[in-house]
């Protein structure tokens, strides 16, 4: 069966977890510096733009890739470049100068608002997709991102207070959300396609 | 929930894909209902049987 419809998208949204996941792990591990890490994750967010692509190339028709799930994907992608945009922008200017309540507040919103926009892009997905099987797998995945942080962060939060962890930003809960949605949507679309014709 | 989805359709000579559109589902959902790992709702459940023009219970089978 037409397998290879979605086989191109997956492998650019695998190779931008795959570079997230790299880059996380060397930031954690402190092997490079803040804005060596936003640099890196902000050059691997182009390889949004050939999975985009290819979602288009591939059309809705027999695929994954229904009319709301590329106009999701476009906006997701949107308002995660802007996300770390902002993010970086905001990190750099708090540590470069010293900035009033009023202005940190301010600056506080640049990647709030794209966080915003991600929220909407999943609330309008739900809306607009009509594919109801579609839309229960977003929905599970979304869950199953909701269920990732929540264990990570209880986790986490157990191993700060006993002091076995530096302190983790807050801002940390929509990647590991998005990431916990990513790979429940990946672990699905793999079963869909091993039972593919059964 | 069981299924007559698959023996339906095949003699119909009819593929996944084929039915998809005949339902305007993806393929995925098709695949998703036939091999019973997800229940459609009973919108599609009557879109289903008017695709084949036959009864809900006819296709739909209890466990």
């Amino acid at each position: 069966m037409a397998t290879v419809q979605y086989s191109r998208p997956g492998l650019w949204i695998g190779l931008f977890l795959a570079s997230a996941g790299v880059i996380a792990a060397l930031k954690l591990t402190e092997a490079i510096n803040p804005t060596t890490a936003f640099l890196w994750f902000a050059i691997s967010m182009l390889l949004l733009v050939p999975m985009i692509r290819s979602m288009k190339a591939a059309g809705p028709t027999g695929s994954s890739n229904s009319a709301a799930a590329i106009r999701y994907t476009k906006r997701i992608g949107i308002s995660s470049a802007l996300y770390v945009l902002g993010l970086g922008i905001a990190i750099t200017l708090d540590r470069n100068r010293g900035l009033s309540t009023a202005l940190a507040f301010a600056i506080a919103m640049l990647p709030v608002l794209p966080i915003f926009g991600m929220i909407w892009s999943m609330g309008r997905y739900l809306v607009e997709e009509r594919d109801e099987y579609l839309r229960h797998r977003a929905a599970m995945a979304s869950l199953a991102g909701l269920g990732l942080l929540l264990g990570v962060a209880s986790f986490w939060g157990f191993l700060e207070t006993f002091g076995i962890v530096p302190h983790a930003e807050g801002w940390w809960a929509v990647p590991i959300w998005a990431v916990g949605m990513g790979l429940s949507q990946g672990w699905m679309s793999y079963r869909d396609r091993a039972r593919d014709g059964a | 929930m069981n299924n007559r989805l698959k023996v339906l359709r095949a003699e119909r000579s009819w593929s996944q894909a084929d039915l998809a559109e005949r339902l305007e589902v993806s393929r995925q959902s098709v695949n998703a209902i036939e091999t019973g790992r997800y229940d459609p709702s009973l919108p599609l459940a009557f879109r289903i049987a008017d695709v084949f023009d036959m009864a809900i219970e006819e296709i739909f089978l209890r466990d």
